[in-house]
């Protein structure tokens, strides 16, 4: 008898439901982390670059957590941090907040790099031309940050929805606790968990896929359906102003 | 010391040259008083005067490091002087910490256009963009009267076909002429040039030496450094010569043919 014919791989289909639930609650935790890291690592870098004594606090931020496990980061928050402010963090708020804790220190890394690779150049045209300086910096620079940023940040998404898999401890109800219910009731470990990971794996390459859509629509000669819609848009905008400048000055001409 | 009266009167004790100057064009735009700047422990400008007037166009040149560039960024406050006093349309906007008001930087800074070396275009906007986003940001347009008047501007520089395309996609002397007409647009009162050509392959100088051309011929205020003393001979109503932090040797048209001090001299036959 073969090993294969005690695995029962139908379990999975039949559980396709609470497999996607369990995605759906990851990617939302993630999802909801992701915008709230990059506000954060944004404002981190930015203290990161400025004077002391703010450069060091935001430098001691990153580099302390950076080096914390998601595992340790979920129950400091939901059980450390409960005794501690007297509030009771619903799980999916203490997995955003674990969340955020890390990987706004690694995108504040990320922008960091991103920030000291636009030319000093760009800001001196933008003061140049009689602009506020926190004009430049949100109109000239950040975009052109933002654009370089982009990938790793994508990369960073990747990893937050994988580090929900330990928030399992706190009960969430996120892949690998779905998992482990599913499985103390068929006792099929290798099936299952052979489905958790595949789950993560197609979520990883979609998430992929759609971060270098972003990147590519970004781009100056944009790919991708919705980048070149927008290029479109904005040339025929452009047309039509020069068009209306041409007519004024041939007009003036003749 | 010298004081001076009113903004538009040349300083008590200036020089039959600048009475002069001061005569045939009139209203004083930029006046540089013992302008000194450092950058760490090292100074590079030892106290430099230089004014400047409506309609004139100043050549500064000189070898490198003499402090040509960072006289010339001193005048929009790119860098602040360390010393000495910037008065640009009769406003002072020198170090605080002397009395009376003191311009705001940005008022300051939307009176002065300048063109950089590197053309400085922001990479991520077309061209028509570039030059309307400071219409937007610095002169508060609208949208779609921005983008008009920078249509206009790109016309001028004969680039209006190129609106739509993003800097990395012309050729350095496109870009450069880009830059000149997102400077001229915002309607300034002088022109700062720092080393427009420099960047530039030699078959595109040429292009940008004639959008020049045309601005000065326009009567625009113009104030130039260059190492195209050709150029320079041919459209500097005041010539300055620079040489460690300080101005070595100064001259009106015909400055170029009719030197006599040595170290100017040694200058323009090493460069022409």
């Amino acid at each position: 008898m073969s090993p294969l014919a005690t695995y029962d791989w139908s379990l999975v289909w039949e559980n396709r439901n609470a497999f996607l639930d369990g995605l759906a609650t990851a990617l939302e935790v993630a999802a909801v982390a992701l915008v709230i890291s990059v506000a954060l690592g944004l404002l981190l870098a930015l203290a990161r670059m400025s004077k002391p004594p703010v450069s060091w606090a935001a430098a001691a931020y990153i580099n302390v957590f950076r080096g914390v496990p998601a595992l340790v980061s979920v129950i400091w928050v939901y059980f450390g941090w409960s005794l501690l402010l007297g509030i009771n963090f619903t799980v999916f708020q203490a997995g955003v907040i674990a969340l955020v804790l890390l990987y706004g220190a690694f995108i504040a890394e990320i922008y960091r790099a991103a920030l000291e690779a636009i030319p000093k150049g760009q800001r001196e045209a933008g003061l140049a031309v009689g602009m506020h300086r926190i004009r430049v910096f949100a109109q000239i620079i950040l975009p052109q940050a933002t654009k370089i940023a982009i990938p790793n940040i994508g990369s960073m998404f990747i990893g937050m929805v994988k580090d929900t898999s330990t928030f399992t401890v706190i009960g969430l109800l996120e892949v690998v606790r779905v998992t482990q219910n599913l499985n103390s009731t068929t006792f099929q470990p290798f099936v299952l968990y052979t489905a958790a990971a595949a789950v993560y794996v197609v979520a990883a390459f979609v998430l992929d896929f759609a971060f270098r859509a972003i990147e590519k629509s970004l781009a100056t000669s944009p790919v991708g359906p919705f980048g070149r819609a927008t290029a479109a848009r904005r040339t025929r905008r452009i047309e039509t102003v020069m068009q209306r400048v041409e007519a004024v000055s041939g007009a003036r001409g003749a | 010391m010298r004081t001076v009266t009113t903004a538009n009167r040349p300083p008590e004790g200036a020089t039959a040259l600048e009475e002069t100057r001061h005569a045939v064009r009139g209203e004083v735009v930029v006046r540089l008083e013992g302008i000194r700047k450092s950058f760490a422990s090292t100074e590079v400008l030892h106290g430099v005067d230089l004014t400047v007037h409506a309609g004139e166009h100043v050549v500064v040149f000189g070898p490198s490091g003499s402090g040509k560039s960072t006289l010339l960024r001193t005048i929009n406050l790119l860098e602040p002087p360390t010393a000495g006093s910037v008065r640009v349309l009769g406003v002072e906007y020198g170090p605080a910490g002397k009395r009376g008001r003191r311009g705001n930087p940005l008022e300051l800074r939307r009176q002065v256009g300048m063109v950089f070396q590197q053309f400085n275009l922001f990479p991520h906007l077309t061209a028509l963009h570039n030059v309307a986003l400071p219409l937007r940001a610095a002169k508060r347009m609208r949208r779609g009267e921005a983008e008009e008047r920078a249509a206009l501007a790109l016309q001028q520089m004969g680039l209006l076909r190129f609106a739509t395309r993003f800097p990395a996609e012309l050729s350095g002397g496109q870009q450069q002429r880009v830059a000149i007409a997102r400077a001229l647009a915002l309607d300034p009162k002088v022109m700062l040039f720092d080393e427009p050509t420099s960047a530039l392959d030699a078959e595109l100088v040429g292009e940008v030496l004639a959008a020049m051309r045309r601005v000065a011929e326009s009567g625009m205020t113009m104030v130039i450094v260059t190492h195209e003393l050709n150029f320079a001979r041919e459209i500097g109503d005041f010539n300055v010569f620079m040489d460690n932090g300080l101005i070595a040797d100064s001259g009106p048209r015909g400055f170029f043919d009719n030197c006599t001090n040595p170290r100017t001299k040694q200058f323009m036959a090493a460069v022409l």
